[in-house]
């Protein structure tokens, strides 16, 4: 059996732990078949959506001046481990933000996947397919 | 009866929200159901053992243990995020397990009703 | 979808709610949700109390912490119990979300 959570992030990153809880939750899905019966499994999708489209920006210096891995490593990390990763458009225009400015792939660390750009009615029909829906 | 995972990664003291997630785990167990308490972030404090009960700090102690020997309510805390605060294996309530984030997620897929509450 | 959403802020989280399409919705004001039911500011009353098709909800421990009355809150809000709580989460509702 398959079962789906949306982590859905609307938190700014960095003031408090909360988007990138968010986002280290997901990605733990990697290790959960340890504890779920053969057949069994979980698929997480990421979603950013209002404020929390700026854990997105591109160039975060987090380690060079706080010593932690930034929310942009975080989702290129995501990336790598093929989780779906959506991001709201109408949250980036708003923000007067373009897609340069967002970190939509990985590939210089080996990931394939893409994050997405989409309007929030796909997110919001990721929301009703999923089983469970975690807001961080 | 169904199971309810709650998720929090919000302050023992200082936060209402680990008091709300205490109380509305305690009234599912009451219910009957069956409930599985995760603690990450500063959440994990809830876990620690030595506390003290003071006035005008929350104290869930008694209550957590009460709920633990219903046998139906399992409560589990990250050791990554206990580990970053110096809170040590040794120094975890007998009740609780200490796990990685992958355990929660295998609470969420067995869950009826999943809630995350965020931090402060 | 069937969403319960636990709103614990006064100031924000109800912007999200305005953008979520559901085809039931429960609010649930919790910690400093609760001034949303409690105070009106210039003589309104939160305006999220207008939005249409929504069963709102007040815990009644968070209601008397900060100093209000039952009896005194906004009308189209019911209070509830930590047990209410539970009910609704398992019998009325599909998703639990935090705000």
């Amino acid at each position: 059996m398959k079962k789906k959570i949306a982590f859905v992030i609307k938190s700014l990153p960095y003031n408090r732990e909360t988007s990138r809880l968010g986002l280290t939750h997901a990605i733990a899905s990697q290790s959960v078949d340890v504890y779920l019966d053969e057949g069994d499994m979980i698929e997480p999708v990421v979603c950013f959506i209002g404020d929390g489209v700026l854990n997105c920006l591109k160039d975060q210096q987090c380690m060079k001046h706080y010593n932690n891995t930034s929310m942009e490593t975080h989702i290129k990390n995501a990336l790598l481990v093929d989780l779906q990763v959506y991001i709201c458009k109408e949250d980036i225009e708003r923000f007067g933000l373009t897609k340069d400015d967002i970190v939509t792939d990985a590939q210089e660390i080996g990931a394939d996947k893409i994050a997405e750009i989409v309007p929030f009615d796909k997110i919001q029909g990721i929301m009703e397919e999923v089983d469970h829906l975690q807001f961080f | 009866m169904g199971k309810l995972t709650i998720g929090t990664f919000a302050s023992l003291v200082g936060s209402y929200a680990m008091d709300f997630a205490v109380k509305l785990s305690e009234a599912a167990i009451n219910k009957g159901h069956e409930v599985d308490l995760w603690l990450s972030g500063n959440a994990t404090m809830l876990s620690k053992k030595g506390q003290k009960s003071f006035q005008d700090y929350s104290y869930h102690l008694k209550t957590i243990e009460g709920l633990s020997s219903t046998g139906r309510f399992n409560i589990a805390t990250c050791d990554a995020c206990s580990e970053a605060r110096g809170y040590h294996k040794d120094d975890t309530i007998s009740c609780c397990k200490r796990n990685t984030m992958d355990w929660y997620l295998a609470s969420c897929f067995t869950a009826d009703r999943v809630l995350m509450i965020g931090g402060d | 979808m069937k969403i319960i959403s636990f709103l614990s802020h006064y100031r924000h989280g109800a912007d999200i709610l305005e953008r979520i399409k559901t085809t039931k919705l429960g609010i649930v004001f919790v910690g400093n949700g609760i001034y949303h039911v409690g105070v009106s500011e210039n003589g309104k009353p939160s305006p999220l109390l207008d939005k249409k098709d929504v069963s709102f909800y007040a815990l009644i421990d968070d209601i008397e912490t900060r100093g209000f009355k039952i009896e005194g809150i906004d009308k189209r809000v019911k209070p509830v119990s930590y047990e209410d709580l539970v009910d609704l989460i398992f019998n009325e509702y599909e998703k639990v979300i935090w705000l």
